[in-house]
C-alpha cells in the first residue's frame, strides 16, 4: 500500500467522506487500505500487539461515528487517520503511564526510525522536506524530537530516558518546534 | 520565522500537543480550546500537516482478521441483507447448545426445518445463508459445532464437550483457504457459545475447497497472526446433501493430539 501518491490520497479522501455519509462498504474498503499503515503506528508507539489491537479497534469505531466531521480542506484522509490513531494511543499511554515507566524493558529499547533504502524511496515529498528540516537540528534535538513522536512519551518520560534535567528536555523540543517550523514554512 | 514570540507560547503548546509530549490534563485542556476556537484547531492542524509525514517511515503490518470482525460487531455492521433478520432462530442459545451435541446432519435439517415456518420462502433459499461445521475429537465426539449465517457475516461457534487447555492456552479458530495461508478466525472459548463476526475476506474464502483448524495459542491470541501451537482439529468443508448443496457442512477431525 502506498498512500504517498496523489491518485491515491484523492481514493481516500473518497472513501472516508463516503464513509462519512454511513457506506458500509466504503468504511470496509478504508479498513483494507488504511488499516496496516495504523496498526503499524499503534504497535511502534504501544509495544505490545493486545493493546494495539484494542487501540485500532477504538480508531476505526471513532472513524465511522466521526467520519462525517473529517474536513478534506483541512487534512488529508491519511493524516485525519494516522492522527487519530496516534491521539488514541497516546491516551492509551497517558493512562498506563506508571506500569510503562516501571517496565525498563520498555525504555531501553532502541527502534530504528531512519527509513530502510526501499521505504525511503517511497516516502512522501512532505517526508524528505521534513527529514531535512531535521537534519538542520542538533543531533541530541533531533532524537529527542524523534523519541517524543515516535513512542508517545512526556517530557518528564523524556528527560529521564535522555538523562538530562526536565527543563533541559523542554528547552530541546521547545526550541526544535521552533525551528522545525521556521524552516518547514519557508 | 515572522511569527511575533508573544505569539510562541501558546502555539507551542499545539506543536506539543501533535509531538505527543504533553500530560493528559495538558492535552484534554488543548482538545477543549480546539473544540471552541477555531484558530486552535487551524493551530494543531497546521502542526499537524507539519509534523505526521514523520509516519511515513513507520513500517506497516497487517492486523489479525478478528480486529476488523471485532470492529464489525461493535458498530454492529451488516452484510448486504437480502431477507430480514431471523431473529429468533440466530438468537436462540439452546439451539446452539443443541447443535453442538447433536450430530451435524441432525443439525443442519433442524436449520432447514426450524426456518421452514417462514410461508413465502423455500427453504432453499433460507438456507442458502448458512453453513453448518462439527469439530470432532479424537474419540469421536463432537468438540464444537459452527454455524456460519453468511447473511449477516457472523459464526456462532458452540462447545459440546469442553477441551481441557492448558493455563495461559486458548483455542483459536482458523480458516484456511485451499494452498493459502490460515486466516484467524478468532478466539473461542472451550466453554461457552462464542459470536464472531466474519469479515468479508473471510466471507470470501468460505466454501468446499477452505478447511477449518483450531490451534492452541495465549488466551490472548497467537501473537504471529499463524497458527503457533499445535493444530488439534482441522478439516475439509463440504456440502450437505440433506439441503440440495445449499448448506455445506464442514467435518473437522481432531488431529493427532500428541503433537503437543
Amino acid at each position: 500500500m502506498s498512500i504517498s501518491s496523489p491518485a491515491e490520497r484523492d481514493e481516500l479522501n473518497q472513501l472516508l467522506q463516503q464513509t462519512g455519509r454511513n457506506d458500509q462498504k466504503a468504511f470496509a474498503e478504508l479498513y483494507k487500505r488504511t488499516s496496516s499503515k495504523l496498526f503499524g503506528v499503534c504497535l511502534r508507539m504501544l509495544r505490545d500487539r493486545g493493546e494495539a489491537e484494542e487501540v485500532l479497534q477504538e480508531t476505526y469505531t471513532t472513524v465511522w461515528r466521526r467520519a462525517a466531521s473529517f474536513d478534506a480542506s483541512r487534512a488529508s484522509a491519511i493524516t485525519w487517520l494516522v492522527t487519530l490513531s496516534r491521539n488514541k494511543a497516546i491516551d492509551r499511554l497517558r493512562q498506563h503511564r506508571e506500569e510503562l515507566l516501571d517496565d525498563p524493558s520498555r525504555l531501553n529499547e532502541t527502534v530504528d526510525e531512519q527509513p530502510t533504502p526501499a521505504a525511503g524511496a517511497e516516502t512522501s515529498q512532505e517526508y524528505q522536506r521534513l527529514q531535512h528540516c531535521l537534519d538542520e537540528l542538533e543531533p541530541q534535538q533531533q532524537s529527542s524530537v524523534r523519541e517524543a513522536f515516535f513512542t508517545g512519551a512526556t517530557y518528564n518520560e523524556l528527560a529521564t530516558r535522555c538523562k538530562v534535567p526536565l527543563g533541559t528536555m523542554k528547552s530541546w523540543i521547545r526550541r526544535s518546534l521552533m525551528q522545525l517550523r521556521t524552516c518547514l514554512d519557508q | 520565522m515572522n511569527m511575533p514570540i508573544e505569539d510562541g507560547n501558546n502555539n507551542l503548546r499545539y506543536a506539543e500537543y501533535v509531538l505527543g509530549v504533553l500530560d493528559a490534563d495538558t492535552r484534554a485542556e488543548v482538545v477543549h480550546e480546539m473544540q471552541t476556537s477555531g484558530e486552535a484547531a487551524t493551530a494543531v492542524a497546521l502542526w499537524q500537516r507539519r509534523l505526521m509525514p514523520l509516519t511515513s517511515v513507520i513500517a506497516e503490518v497487517i492486523p489479525a482478521p478478528y480486529v476488523w470482525a471485532r470492529i464489525h460487531d461493535a458498530l454492529q455492521l451488516d452484510a448486504p441483507a437480502r431477507v430480514a433478520p431471523r431473529k429468533g432462530l440466530w438468537d436462540n442459545l439452546q439451539l446452539w447448545h443443541w447443535l453442538g451435541l447433536g450430530a451435524s446432519a441432525v443439525a443442519v435439517a433442524l436449520l432447514v426445518v426450524v426456518a421452514l415456518p417462514r410461508p413465502t420462502t423455500t427453504p432453499a433459499v433460507v438456507a442458502a445463508g448458512y453453513m453448518a461445521s462439527t469439530i470432532q475429537q479424537d474419540n469421536g465426539s463432537t468438540g464444537w459445532t459452527a454455524t456460519m449465517d453468511l447473511q449477516h457475516a457472523r459464526m456462532v461457534v458452540v462447545p459440546a464437550t469442553p477441551v481441557a487447555f492448558e493455563q495461559g492456552r486458548a483455542p483459536e479458530l482458523w480458516l484456511i483457504p485451499a494452498g493459502g495461508k490460515p486466516i484467524s478466525v478468532g478466539m473461542i472459548a472451550r466453554d461457552k457459545p462464542t459470536t464472531l463476526a466474519l469479515d468479508p475476506a473471510l466471507l470470501a474464502q468460505l466454501g468446499p475447497t477452505a478447511a477449518l483448524a483450531v490451534s492452541v495459542e495465549p488466551v490472548g491470541g497467537s501473537p504471529t497472526g499463524q497458527p503457533t501451537g499445535a493444530v488439534i482439529a482441522k478439516g475439509a468443508i463440504g456440502a450437505a446433501p440433506d439441503a440440495g448443496g445449499k448448506v455445506a457442512m464442514i467435518e473437522v477431525r481432531q488431529a493427532n493430539r500428541s503433537r503437543v
